[in-house]
């Protein structure tokens, strides 16, 4: 009987797993997929879209510590800090296991004493300043960079969540709260659905989603999905100053992410070996030379190790840079680049694909 | 498992140390890992080990009833206290009731299904003194109700803790969100523990892994 019993346990299994793999493969669904290329060598580290998330997405309580969209200083730690350490993701398409970062880790919102200065009469003694003793925060390590002088480095690298075409939250999700829209592949949490038990940041290898201690769920990037359906590309590439955060469908031949990733092969998702096939990519950043023990130039090997940069957008990265330099050697020759000219922007709104509507055309969200 | 019938008022029995409480007959029940081919997620099946799953494996279970309202006592031994969420990687202790919401024989491990839902009495360490009725009709498809019959009352010492739930035997009001207890009759029950210092919430806890039979005295 007991062997009947185990025999039917496992046909059960085997049907619940079935029955979970088709609920999956329904909420990963989707018809076309939005995507964002972001040009590394234009980024400035303003902090500008990252403000303009903030800005419009989580003021609300309870989202005072979460920064949707963040700009880090490579190398370093990140936000939250040493998330790339945190496992997640998958494995020869088994799901792997992740940590889930503290507070601290992706940095409090800290207190100031706002009052004390502007209102308190202190003005002029007392600086402003956080209150406690923070150790950490969401732009901690800005410009500290690697490498030893005169050969240091740095550069920027915004996130958002990904957008993945295979979500590892959304896999996680004992609830199928998380699914892709139809119509854009944009990741979404149904905070109907949405109990907060926080597998979906575990299982997420770029620890892009945050829990809200009010409202006891998950929240994270929603690709300003408001926008895009009124045809507004989304805030922190319409804020962007540098022109480097292209916006549009993977699938759109026309549109310059189809070009920069597909055609021309210029633009690679950071950390792919997590297996979620993320739909944000990045042109890696084009080095500065090194210099010498005598302080001359020396043009055969980049400031920026070519291994790290392999680390965070893999072996492709060099096929990318050399594609990069062959055609600046081309325009600095006198000829036209496709590529160059499309990573320039000369036009501000060729970055928005289909999605150049003036957002003042837009209902002020009711707060 | 008997439910008992005492003259006790509500506001005596809904006290977890109320004297009275120790008159009504203390069920020991052993608890078990939820097996993780029942987790509805690849995600906790592939980075949980069953047997770490359901730290607490003891719960003692207390039911009684006063003609109008019922009372269940769980009590088990928790050396960590774990209340509120404080950090995202914090999760609080929890303690469930499970009975069929219409009768029937539902799978207990699968949280009923489509055709026999289930009803859950659910309280939360961070909920304090909040309870919530939640429906569910299979794996990861509980819903709480807006309205809420429960009351709940939980202490925690000696590194255990004491949860009491009452509620009205009948909710004629809600008859589709909560199940409809009668004195004289009895009920397919089982528990579930969430040990918070473990990590445990959604389906990864302890529970009771078959129905026990409670019956209401007269």
């Amino acid at each position: 009987m007991a062997e009947v019993s185990e025999q039917q346990k496992q046909q059960r299994a085997k049907e619940l797993a079935s029955e979970l793999k088709s609920q999956k493969a329904l909420l990963k669904k989707s018809k076309r997929q939005l995507a964002m290329v972001f040009d590394l060598n234009k980024c400035l580290g303003c902090q500008t879209c990252t403000i303009a998330c903030k800005t419009l997405w989580t003021r609300d309580e309870g989202m005072e510590y979460m920064w949707w969209a963040t700009v880090n200083t490579q190398p370093g730690k990140g936000t939250p800090r040493d998330w790339e350490k945190m496992g997640g993701g998958f494995r020869d398409e088994e799901p792997q296991a992740g940590k889930l970062p503290t507070r601290r880790d992706f940095g409090e919102a800290w207190d100031f004493n706002y009052d004390e200065v502007f209102y308190g009469g202190k003005g002029n003694s007392v600086h402003l300043q956080p209150s406690g003793d923070p150790d950490w925060g969401p732009n901690w390590d800005e410009d500290q960079g690697g490498g030893q002088y005169p050969n240091s480095f740095y550069f920027y690298l915004p996130r958002i969540c990904n957008h993945c075409t295979n979500p590892a939250c959304l896999e996680a999700c004992p609830r199928n709260a998380i699914y892709k829209r139809e119509e854009d592949g944009i990741v979404v949490i149904s905070e109907e659905r949405c109990k907060g038990y926080r597998f979906c940041t575990e299982a997420c290898p770029y620890k892009k989603i945050y829990f809200n201690h009010v409202r006891q769920l998950s929240q994270k990037c929603i690709f300003c999905y408001p926008r895009i359906e009124k045809g507004v590309a989304t805030a922190c590439a319409r804020q962007c100053p540098g022109r480097l955060r292209f916006v549009g469908y993977l699938d759109d031949e026309n549109g310059p992410i189809h070009k920069l990733v597909k055609q021309w092969k210029v633009a690679l998702p950071l950390h792919a070996e997590h297996g979620t096939q993320p739909n944000v990519y990045y042109v890696p950043p084009i080095s500065p030379p090194r210099f010498d023990a005598d302080g001359n130039i020396d043009e055969s090997k980049p400031r920026i190790p070519t291994d790290y940069l392999k680390y965070l957008f893999g072996p492709d990265v060099e096929q990318v840079l050399a594609t990069l330099k062959s055609e600046m050697a081309k325009t600095k020759a006198g000829g036209k680049s496709e590529i160059l000219d499309t990573l320039i922007v000369y036009e501000w709104k060729s970055l928005f694909g289909p999605f150049t509507k003036d957002p003042a055309t837009l209902e002020p969200r009711k707060v | 498992m008997i439910c008992k019938k005492v003259a006790v008022a509500r506001e005596q029995l809904i006290d977890p140390v109320a004297a009275e409480w120790k008159n009504v007959p203390a069920e020991p029940l052993k608890m078990d890992a939820t097996p993780l081919a029942n987790q509805p997620s690849e995600y906790i099946k592939a980075s949980r080990d069953e047997k770490q799953i359901g730290k607490i494996r003891n719960l003692l279970v207390q039911a009684a009833h006063n003609g109008s309202d019922i009372f269940f006592r769980l009590t088990w031994e928790d050396e960590s206290q774990n209340v509120d969420i404080t950090d995202n990687n914090l999760f609080p202790d929890g303690c469930g009731i499970l009975m069929p919401l219409n009768g029937g024989d539902p799978p207990i491990d699968e949280m009923g299904s489509k055709d026999w839902p289930v009803n859950a009495w659910f309280w939360r360490a961070d909920f304090k003194d909040v309870a919530r009725n939640t429906i569910a009709r299979g794996l990861g498809t509980t819903q709480f109700s807006k309205q809420c019959p429960i009351q709940v009352k939980s202490t925690w010492g000696n590194a255990a803790w004491a949860v009491v739930f009452a509620r009205p035997l009948a909710v004629p009001q809600q008859q589709s969100e909560t199940v409809q207890l009668e004195a004289g009759k009895s009920v397919k029950i089982g528990f579930a523990i969430w040990e918070g210092s473990n990590g445990e919430r959604a389906g990864v806890k302890s529970f009771s892994k078959e129905w026990r039979e409670l019956a209401l005295e007269i």
